[in-house]
C-alpha cells in the first residue's frame, strides 16, 4: 500500500513562534490515523495547511505523489481531500437532503449547474451514506434544527458524499454524548479500509476504538507514533501530554 | 413550526400559480381602464419591481449586500438615453443640442456607436455587464464580504455619480439627457403612455422573475444559497465560491440594466439621479420589506411602497416630505419585527393551513407522514 499523504518539514510560524514546526508525517492509503496532542499542539493548523486554508511558512504537502502546497482550497478538494471542521459547518437554511446534494459535486461549473434542475445525486451512494449517518428520517428537515450530534453526522455525510481519497476529520465527536460517540466510532469502523482517514481526537475511548496508528503532536512537532499500546507507554508522551497519570484518563 | 414540509407556501404548484395570478392581475390593468398617465406610472412600478428582484437575487439569495445596484441601472440608462438621443439626430445635425452648448464641434467617439439602435442596446446590456464582472472578480477573489462589499459598491456608485455629473459635454451633467422622441424599433414607436409600453415593462419583469425563479430552483441556486450560509464549507466541497458570487452578482446587474433601459423608454429622460446613493438604498429597502428571500415579496413591496409614495405625494407636499420618514419607519419595523419581511410573515401564517402536498423543492418534501 502506497503513501497517500506526506508532510515534509511542514512549518507554520507566527512571527518567530512556530505552531507547526518542521513536521514530517506519512499516511498510507487505506489507513485510519489518529492525530492526538494537547490543546494548542497544532493539530487544526496542520489540517489547515494540508487543505490550503492557511498559507505555509515552509515545507511541502505531497498528496498522491504531487506537491499541492499553495493551491487554493477548492482545487485541493478537487484533488480528493475532504475536510470536516472542528466547529461543525453545515448549511443551516437548507434541508438535510439539500446539504447532501450540494456536497455531491459532479461538476463545479456554475453554468452547468444552472441546467441541473433535478439535483440528482448518485442514488445508490446517496442511500448508502444516508444509511451510514442514520439521518434517513430527517432528510426534509432544515439542518439548523438538527441536534449537535446529528449536525456532526451530517457534515461527515457531506464529506463522504464528495467521495474523497483522503478524509480529514477534526474532532468529529466533540460535544457528543456517550451513545453518539459510540455510533460515530461504528461509522468510522465501517469506513475503514475503503477510505483513508486522518482523525484528530481528544476522546481516548474513541481513539482506542478506531485507531490503527496514532501520531502524537506536541508544540508543532511529532512527538511519538505507534499503536495505542506503544504510545501509551511512551515516557515522553506520558510526560508532556498527561503528567504522570497516563493517557487513558485524558478526556 | 420547524418543518419545511407540509406548508402550502413551499408548494411548487402553488408558487407558480401565485406568480401567474400576480402577473395576470397586473396585465389586465390597461384593459379594465386606466388613464394614460396612470399607465405610465404603473409601468414605472414594474421597473422598481425589477430592481427589487435584482437586490433579492444578489443580497437575499447570494448574501452579497450590494448598495451599488444603481451602477448597472444607471449605466444602462445612460446608454439607452444616448441611443434614443441619436435616433433623433440626423446626418445633417449629428450633434445633440446639449453638446453644442458645451461647445463640442464634433460628435465624441464614445457617442458614435449609438447611431445604431441595435449597437446601442447591446452596449446598454454589455457595458454594465462588463463593469460588474470586473468589479465582482476584484471583490470576490479578495473574499470581501458583508459591510466591506456594501462600502465598496457604495463608493463605486458614487464614483459613477460624479462622472455623470462632471463629464458634462458627454452626459449633459446635472441636467441629464432628454431624448425628444419615444423609442423606436422595428418601425414601431413605443409611446410611453400606451398599453404597449406598460405590457412591455411588465413582460420584462415577468421574464426576469421567472428566469430568477428558475435559477434558484436549479442546483446553481442551491449552491449560491449555501455560500450565503457558509462560504468556507462550500469552498471545501470543491466549488469556487468567488466564481459563483461573480455570476450571481452579474446576473443581478443584468436585471438592473434591463430596468434602466425600460425606465428611460418610459421617462425619455436620464440624469445622475439614477446613480444617486438614496435610490440604490431604496431598492434594498423594498426587497427587505417584501422579504429578501422571496422574489414575490420583493415585487409586491416595490409596487405597493411606490404606489403609496405616489398617492401620498398627490395629497399634499407635507405628505410628500413625510414619505421618507414613513418609509424609514416601515423599514425599521420590518427589520425588528419581521426579519424575513412580509413574505416571511405570510409563510408563517399560511403554515397554519393544514396541507399535506408536495413541497416546492424536492428536498423539502415531508419525509415521515
Ligand atoms: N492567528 C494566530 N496568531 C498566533 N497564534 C495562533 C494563531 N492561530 C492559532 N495560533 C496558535 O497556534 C497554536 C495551534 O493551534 P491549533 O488550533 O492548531 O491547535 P490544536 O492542536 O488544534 O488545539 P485544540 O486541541 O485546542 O483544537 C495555538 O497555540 C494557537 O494559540
Ligand atoms: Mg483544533
Amino acid at each position: 500500500m502506497g503513501i497517500i499523504l506526506e508532510l515534509k518539514d511542514l512549518t507554520k510560524a507566527y512571527d518567530t513562534y512556530a505552531v507547526v514546526d518542521h513536521l514530517n508525517l506519512q499516511v498510507n492509503e487505506g489507513e485510519l490515523r489518529c492525530l492526538i496532542g494537547p490543546n494548542g499542539a497544532g493539530k487544526t493548523t496542520t489540517m489547515d495547511l494540508i487543505t490550503g486554508r492557511q498559507k505555509t511558512t515552509g515545507g511541502q504537502v505531497i498528496f498522491d505523489g504531487r506537491n499541492i502546497t499553495g493551491l487554493k482550497e477548492h482545487m485541493i478538494v478537487r484533488r480528493g481531500i475532504g475536510r470536516k471542521f472542528q466547529v461543525p459547518a453545515v448549511f443551516k437554511d437548507l434541508t438535510v437532503r439539500e446539504n447532501l446534494e450540494v456536497a455531491f459535486n459532479r461538476n463545479p461549473d456554475p453554468f452547468a449547474n444552472m441546467l441541473m434542475m433535478f439535483r440528482r445525486t448518485d442514488k445508490a451512494r446517496f442511500d448508502e451514506i444516508v444509511d451510514l449517518i442514520g439521518l434517513g428520517e430527517r432528510l426534509g428537515e432544515r439542518a439548523g434544527y438538527l441536534s449537535h450530534g446529528e449536525t456532526q453526522w451530517l457534515e461527515i455525510g457531506m464529506v463522504l458524499t464528495q467521495n474523497p481519497r483522503l478524509l480529514l476529520m477534526d474532532e468529529p465527536t466533540a460535544g457528543m454524548t456517550e451513545q453518539e460517540t459510540h455510533k460515530t466510532s461504528q461509522i468510522f469502523n465501517r469506513l475503514r479500509g475503503s477510505h483513508t482517514l486522518v482523525v484528530v481526537e481528544h476522546d481516548m475511548t474513541f481513539v482506542r476504538e478506531i485507531a490503527d496508528v496514532i501520531s502524537v503532536l506536541h508544540m508543532g512537532k511529532l512527538l511519538a507514533q505507534g499503536t495505542m499500546a506503544e504510545v501509551e507507554n511512551d515516557p515522553k508522551v506520558r510526560e508532556v501530554y498527561l503528567g504522570a497519570e497516563g493517557i487513558s484518563d485524558a478526556t | 413550526m420547524n418543518r419545511t414540509g407540509g406548508n402550502l407556501y413551499h408548494n411548487s404548484t402553488a408558487q407558480w400559480l401565485a406568480y401567474i395570478a400576480l402577473f395576470g392581475l397586473l396585465a389586465i390593468i390597461p384593459v379594465v381602464g386606466a388613464e394614460p398617465f396612470q399607465l405610465r406610472t404603473f409601468a414605472g412600478y414594474a421597473v422598481f419591481a425589477m430592481l427589487a428582484v435584482s437586490v433579492s437575487m444578489v443580497w437575499g439569495f447570494g448574501g452579497i449586500l450590494s448598495l451599488g445596484q444603481g451602477i448597472p441601472y444607471g449605466l444602462a440608462a445612460y446608454c439607452m438615453g444616448a441611443t434614443m438621443q441619436m435616433q433623433f439626430q440626423t446626418p445633417d445635425e449629428p450633434i445633440p443640442s446639449f453638446m453644442l452648448t458645451n461647445e463640442l464641434e464634433e460628435l465624441p467617439g464614445v457617442w458614435k456607436p449609438f447611431w445604431h439602435t441595435h449597437i446601442g442596446l447591446i452596449l446598454a446590456l454589455g457595458v454594465p455587464t462588463l463593469i460588474m464582472t470586473v468589479f465582482g472578480i476584484l471583490m470576490f477573489q479578495a473574499r470581501l464580504a458583508g459591510a466591506f462589499v456594501a462600502i465598496m459598491t457604495l463608493a463605486m456608485l458614487n464614483a459613477f455619480y460624479s462622472m455623470a455629473q462632471d463629464l458634462q459635454p458627454f452626459t449633459a451633467g446635472f441636467n441629464g439627457i432628454s431624448p425628444p422622441n419615444a423609442f423606436k424599433a422595428f418601425g414601431v414607436e413605443v409611446d410611453p403612455y400606451s398599453p404597449m409600453m406598460y405590457w412591455l415593462a411588465l413582460g420584462v419583469l415577468a421574464v426576469v422573475t421567472f428566469a430568477s425563479k428558475y435559477m434558484l430552483q436549479s442546483k446553481f441556486g442551491t449552491i449560491v444559497q449555501a455560500s450565503r450560509d457558509d462560504a468556507e464549507r462550500v469552498r471545501f466541497l470543491g466549488y469556487s465560491v468567488a466564481y459563483y458570487q461573480v455570476v450571481v452578482f452579474v446576473f443581478g446587474g443584468l436585471i438592473a440594466s434591463l430596468a434602466g433601459i425600460v425606465w428611460v423608454m418610459i421617462q425619455q429622460y436620464v440624469s445622475p439621479t439614477a446613480l444617486e446613493t438614496p435610490f440604490s438604498i431604496y431598492m434594498v429597502v423594498w426587497a427587505a420589506v417584501g422579504g429578501r428571500h422571496s422574489l414575490f415579496g420583493a415585487i409586491v413591496a416595490a409596487i405597493v411602497l411606490n404606489y403609496l409614495q405616489t398617492e401620498l405625494a398627490d395629497i399634499s407636499e407635507t405628505w410628500q416630505k413625510a414619505w421618507l420618514l414613513i418609509l424609514g419607519g416601515i423599514f425599521v419595523a420590518v427589520v425588528l419585527l419581521l426579519p424575513r419581511g412580509l413574505a416571511g410573515a405570510f409563510e408563517y401564517l399560511i403554515g397554519w393551513i393544514p396541507f399535506g402536498g408536495r413541497s416546492a423543492k424536492p428536498a423539502a418534501r415531508p419525509e415521515a407522514g
